[in-house]
C-alpha cells in the first residue's frame, strides 16, 4: 500500500480506494469527498427539510428554533413544507425507475417487432409465464408475437386507464386490502408520479397525512410497477441470473488488455457492449495494437446486472467511479444514466480514457454523446469498442496503477435461482427458518454517501447479520461492498453463525446473496411475497428487515417507502430530511407502523443497526409462534 | 448602545447573512443586478464549518483598540467613536495587510474597491452604519431567521442568555429546556457520522 494513504482509512475502508485517493492527492484532482467537505457546513435549512422553493413568493425557509418565521409565504407550515420535499424526492426516483422499465419495454416492443438487431428473447418461459400474469395467453402466438402483446400490456401500465396495477396480484390478499383500506393501490406507474407532483405545486394538497399517502402509493407504483417491470423485463430479454462466479474491485482491470468499463443502469446499453467486445474482429484488432484482449468490467446498477446474468466482473461502486479513472488503465467508460457524477469527464482529461455519453436523456460535461436507440446500439456499441481499442495506443504506462488483485465473489441469485437451488420450492427455506437455523432475511441495500465512511457501514452490518444466522441478500452498491470485503465466497461460511453455515454448506451457496441491481431490489420484495403467501400470512408477519446504511440518492428514498409500504422494517444509516417536521418524523419512526405493519429506523452505526435488526426479527419470529431469543 | 451580537449555537450555516452582506456592500444594492456587477460585491461576515454541525458567522468585533488601527501605517483605519466603529477608508488604503496580519481573527479580506475601482482595499465589517443610521438593523441581521445574528444591546443580550441559564438549572424545567429537538437530533447524527470514521 503507497505510503500515507492511512490518511484515508477514514473516509474509505477499503485498499484499491485508499490507494486512489493517494493517487488523487498527489496528482491534484478533486474527488467528492473534496467537494463534500467544501460544502461545509450545508445549509441547516434544507438539511431538516425546512425550506421551499416551490415557488416565486417565496424561497421560504421555517426557523427550526421557534423564534423566526414559522410558516412560508403561503401559510404552509413545516409539516406540510417537509412532506411535500420528501414526496418530490419519491417521485424523482419513481420516475427514474420508471423510466429505465419503459426503455426495456420499448425494446421488447421492437423485438416483437423484428427492429432490434442484437437483442432478443433470451428466456422464453419466463415470456409466458409473465405473459399470462397479464392476461395474455401464448397459445397460438411466436415468441415474437408474445413479445409485443407483452409490451403492449406494459405501456398501458404506465398510463390513466387501469385502476390497479397488474403485478400487484403478486402480494398476499392482507396486504392488498391494507393498501386499499389506505387508498395507496397503485393505479397507473406515471399517473402517480404525476399526481404527486401536482400535490406538491402550491395550494393542492396541504394535509402532511395525505401528501405522504401519496407518497407512498407513488413508491409502490415503482416498487410493483416501473422497477418490477424493468426486472422482469430484462430477465426476459437478457436471461434469468443464475449462480455462477465473478470478480470485484480495481484489480479486475487488466495491464495488459484494453479495459473497457459501462456505468449508469440500463442493461439495453451494457449488454450490447458485451456482445461487441467479444466479437471476433475486435479482438483480432486489440492484437494488432498490442493487448492481449478486450477486457469489459462494471461501475454501479449496469456493472450489476451483467455480473448477475454473465459473470462480468466489476470495479467498483458510487465513490469508486472517479477513483476507477486513476488507474491509468481505462481506454473507454459507456455510461447512460443515473447516479453518474458529472464530475467524471473533466476527471478522463487528465488521462487517455474516453468517456462516452449514450442517452438521449442524459448528457455530461466533456463526454462524447454516441446515441443508442434499440434499432441501432448493436452496431454503435462495436463502433465504440472499435475506438476504444485504438484508444489503447494512447495509455502511458507508466501512469498505470492496479493496486490490488480482485476479490472472487459468487452472483446470480434470482428468485428463480433460489427456487431451484431450493430444490423446486420454498419449503426448505421455511423449514430452516421455522426449526432457527436462518432466523431471519435481511435485505441489505442502498448507495455510498461521503458521509458515511466509504463501505464501511454495508460490510460491517452484514457480518453482524451473518454471525447471528440472518441470511442477506444484497443489490447495488452494497452488494459490491460486500463482494469486496469477500463476504459472497464459499469460505465465507466460516463467519456466519452455526445455523446459517450448516444451511449454507448444505446449499453450496455462501451466506450473502447476490440478488442483482437496485431495480432487482423488487426481487427482493417478490420473494417475501411468496414466502408469505407460502406461509398464508402477510409480508409484514415475516422476520425480515431491510438496510440502506449508506443512501445518498432520491431512487433510494423511493425503494425506502415501498419497502416500508409492502411491510419490511427498514433502516436507513443517513437520516432523511425530515427532521423539520416532528410529525412527520415520528408518524415514518413509528405510527406508521400501526398502518402499514412497518416503520422506519435511522441508525448510522451499522453496529447498533444490526442490534436493531436482530430484535426485530426475533419479535417477529415470536409473534409467529416459533422460538425467539428475547431478551 | 445596540450592536450585532452572535448566538453560534442558532447558526444553521444557510450563508444568508453573507449574501445579504455583499448585496448591501454592491453599488446597486440589489441581488439580483449585483450578482452581474464588476467588480463583484465580497461579504463581510464570513461562516465557516464548525465541526459537530452547524457553522459559525465570523464578523469584526470592532475592538477597543482595534489591533487593525494600531497596525495602519497610512491611517486609513480608524474608529469612529460616536458610532463605536471601525472603519476603511478606500483613498486611504495601500493594501499593505499590516491590518490583516494583525486581526487575530481573520475578518479583514482584500478586494477591489467598489468606490474606487481601480484599487484593490482592505474590506471589513462596517456595522452598516449607513443603515443604522436611517433607522433600519444591520443587513446581516435581518438576513438571519434563526436569530443567530441579533442587534441588541451587549449586555441586555448576556442578561437573556443568564436567564436561559437559571431556566435550565432548574430542576422541574430541564426536560422541557430543548431549543429545537430537530435541531439537536440532527447535530447528533452529524456528530455520529465524524465519529465513525475513527479507525479502530
Amino acid at each position: 500500500m503507497p505510503e500515507g494513504s492511512h490518511k484515508f482509512q477514514e473516509l474509505t475502508t477499503v485498499s484499491d480506494a485508499q490507494a486512489m485517493l493517494e493517487v488523487a492527492a498527489r496528482s491534484g484532482i478533486e474527488t467528492v469527498w473534496d467537494r463534500y467537505k467544501a460544502q461545509l457546513p450545508q445549509c441547516g435549512y434544507c438539511d431538516l427539510g425546512l425550506s421551499c422553493r416551490n415557488c416565486v413568493m417565496g424561497p421560504c425557509r421555517i426557523d427550526p428554533f421557534g423564534e423566526g418565521p414559522q410558516k412560508g409565504v403561503c401559510g404552509a407550515d413545516g409539516d406540510i413544507i417537509v412532506t411535500r420535499n420528501l414526496c418530490r424526492m419519491i417521485a424523482a426516483g419513481a420516475a427514474s425507475h420508471s423510466d429505465h422499465g419503459r426503455d426495456l419495454v420499448e425494446v421488447l416492443l421492437n423485438v416483437g417487432e423484428g427492429r432490434a438487431p442484437g437483442y432478443g428473447i433470451r428466456d422464453v418461459e419466463k415470456l409466458k409465464r409473465v405473459a399470462q400474469e397479464f392476461g395474455i395467453s401464448p397459445d397460438g402466438k411466436t415468441p415474437e408475437e408474445l413479445a409485443k402483446a407483452l409490451a403492449y400490456a406494459m405501456q398501458e401500465e404506465y398510463g390513466t386507464r387501469k385502476s390497479s396495477l397488474q403485478l400487484v396480484s403478486r402480494v398476499p390478499l392482507k396486504r392488498k386490502e391494507i393498501w386499499e383500506r389506505l387508498n395507496i393501490l397503485p393505479r397507473g406507474i406515471d399517473r402517480e408520479t404525476s399526481e404527486m407532483m401536482h400535490r406538491t405545486h402550491m395550494g393542492v394538497d396541504n394535509n402532511w397525512q395525505t401528501l405522504l399517502l401519496q407518497g407512498a402509493r407513488c413508491a409502490l407504483a415503482d416498487g410493483w410497477g416501473g422497477s418490477l417491470i424493468a426486472t422482469e423485463v430484462s430477465d426476459i430479454i437478457f436471461g434469468v441470473p443464475t449462480p455462477k462466479p465473478s470478480k470485484v474491485n480495481l484489480g479486475v482491470l487488466k495491464q495488459e488488455e484494453v479495459n473497457i468499463l459501462v456505468h449508469g443502469h440500463n442493461p439495453v446499453v451494457s449488454e450490447m457492449v458485451s456482445a461487441a467486445v467479444q466479437d471476433p474482429e475486435m479482438l483480432e484488432l486489440a492484437k494488432r495494437v498490442g493487448a492481449k484482449g478486450i477486457n469489459l468490467a462494471g461501475l454501479c446498477c449496469t456493472g450489476n446486472e451483467l455480473m448477475m446474468r454473465k459473470g462480468i466482473p466489476m470495479a467498483g461502486n458510487h465513490l469508486m467511479t472517479e477513483l476507477v479513472i486513476m488507474t491509468g488503465a481505462v481506454e473507454m467508460i459507456i455510461v447512460d444514466y443515473q447516479c453518474i457524477m458529472p464530475s467524471l469527464g473533466p476527471i478522463a482529461k487528465c488521462f487517455h480514457t474516453k468517456m462516452i455519453s449514450t442517452s438521449d436523456k442524459a448528457r455530461f460535461p466533456d463526454m462524447q454523446h454516441v446515441e443508442f436507440h434499440p434499432h441501432d446500439a448493436a452496431k454503435k456499441a462495436k463502433d465504440l469498442v472499435r475506438e476504444a481499442v485504438l484508444n489503447y495506443q494512447n495509455r502511458i504506462k507508466e501512469r498505470v496503477v492496479i493496486p490490488v488483485s480482485p476479490t472472487q465473489c459468487w452472483t446470480g441469485f434470482s428468485v428463480e435461482a433460489l427456487l431451484q437451488a431450493l430444490g423446486g420450492s420454498l419449503d426448505p427455506l421455511i423449514e430452516t427458518i421455522k426449526a432457527g437455523k436462518i432466523r431471519g432475511a435481511v435485505g441489505v441495500v442502498g448507495c455510498n454517501n461521503p458521509k458515511i465512511r466509504h463501505d464501511y457501514g454495508h460490510v460491517t452490518l452484514t457480518k453482524r447479520l451473518i454471525e447471528n444466522d440472518i441470511l442477506v441478500l444484497d443489490t447495488g452498491c452494497a452488494a459490491v461492498a460486500n463482494a469486496k470485503a469477500g463476504l459472497k465466497t464459499l469460505e465465507a461460511q466460516e463467519l456466519a453463525g452455526k445455523g446459517l453455515r450448516e444451511v449454507a454448506k448444505a446449499l453450496n451457496i455462501p451466506p450473502v446473496l447476490h440478488v442483482g441491481s437496485c431495480v432487482d431490489n423488487t426481487r427482493i420484495i417478490v420473494l417475501a411475497a411468496h414466502l408469505a403467501n407460502a406461509l398464508g400470512v402477510d409480508i409484514s408477519d415475516l422476520p425480515l428487515a431491510g438496510a440502506a446504511p449508506e443512501w445518498y440518492s432520491e431512487k433510494a428514498v423511493t425503494i425506502a417507502v415501498y419497502v416500508v409500504a409492502s411491510g419490511i422494517t427498514t433502516v436507513l444509516g443517513t437520516v432523511p430530511p425530515v427532521l423539520g417536521s416532528r410529525n412527520l418524523t415520528k408518524m415514518l419512526l413509528g405510527d406508521i407502523e400501526g398502518l402499514v405493519g412497518a416503520r422506519f429506523h435511522v441508525e448510522p452505526d451499522p453496529e447498533k443497526a444490526a442490534k436493531i435488526i436482530i430484535a426485530h426479527i426475533e419479535e417477529k419470529r415470536k409473534a409467529l409462534g416459533l422460538e425467539a431469543k428475547i431478551l | 448602545m445596540k450592536q450585532v451580537v452572535v448566538r453560534p449555537e442558532r447558526c444553521v450555516g444557510c450563508m444568508q447573512c453573507m449574501v445579504a452582506c455583499a448585496v448591501e456592500h454592491s453599488s446597486s444594492k440589489n441581488l439580483y443586478e449585483a450578482v452581474f456587477e464588476a467588480p463583484l460585491p465580497a461579504p463581510r461576515v464570513h461562516v465557516a464549518y464548525a465541526p459537530g454541525g452547524g457553522g459559525f458567522p465570523n464578523r469584526c468585533r470592532h475592538c477597543v483598540p482595534a489591533p487593525c488601527v494600531n497596525a495602519c501605517f497610512p491611517g486609513a483605519l480608524s474608529r469612529d467613536k460616536e458610532r463605536d466603529t471601525v472603519l476603511v477608508d478606500d483613498f486611504k488604503c495601500i493594501r499593505c495587510a499590516s491590518c490583516a496580519m494583525a486581526c487575530p481573527f481573520g475578518v479583514i479580506r482584500f478586494h477591489v474597491s467598489i468606490q474606487l475601482p481601480s484599487k484593490t482595499v482592505a474590506q471589513k465589517c462596517d456595522n452598516c452604519i449607513q443603515r443604522i443610521s436611517v433607522g433600519k438593523v444591520p443587513a446581516c441581521v435581518e438576513a438571519c431567521k434563526t436569530k443567530a445574528l441579533i442587534f441588541e444591546d451587549i449586555n441586555i443580550a448576556l442578561q437573556k442568555r443568564t436567564q436561559e441559564v437559571a431556566r435550565a438549572i432548574s430542576k422541574e424545567i430541564r426536560e422541557e429546556v430543548v431549543i429545537s429537538e430537530a435541531w439537536s437530533t440532527r447535530l447528533r447524527f452529524l456528530s455520529q457520522y465524524e465519529g465513525l470514521r475513527k479507525v479502530n
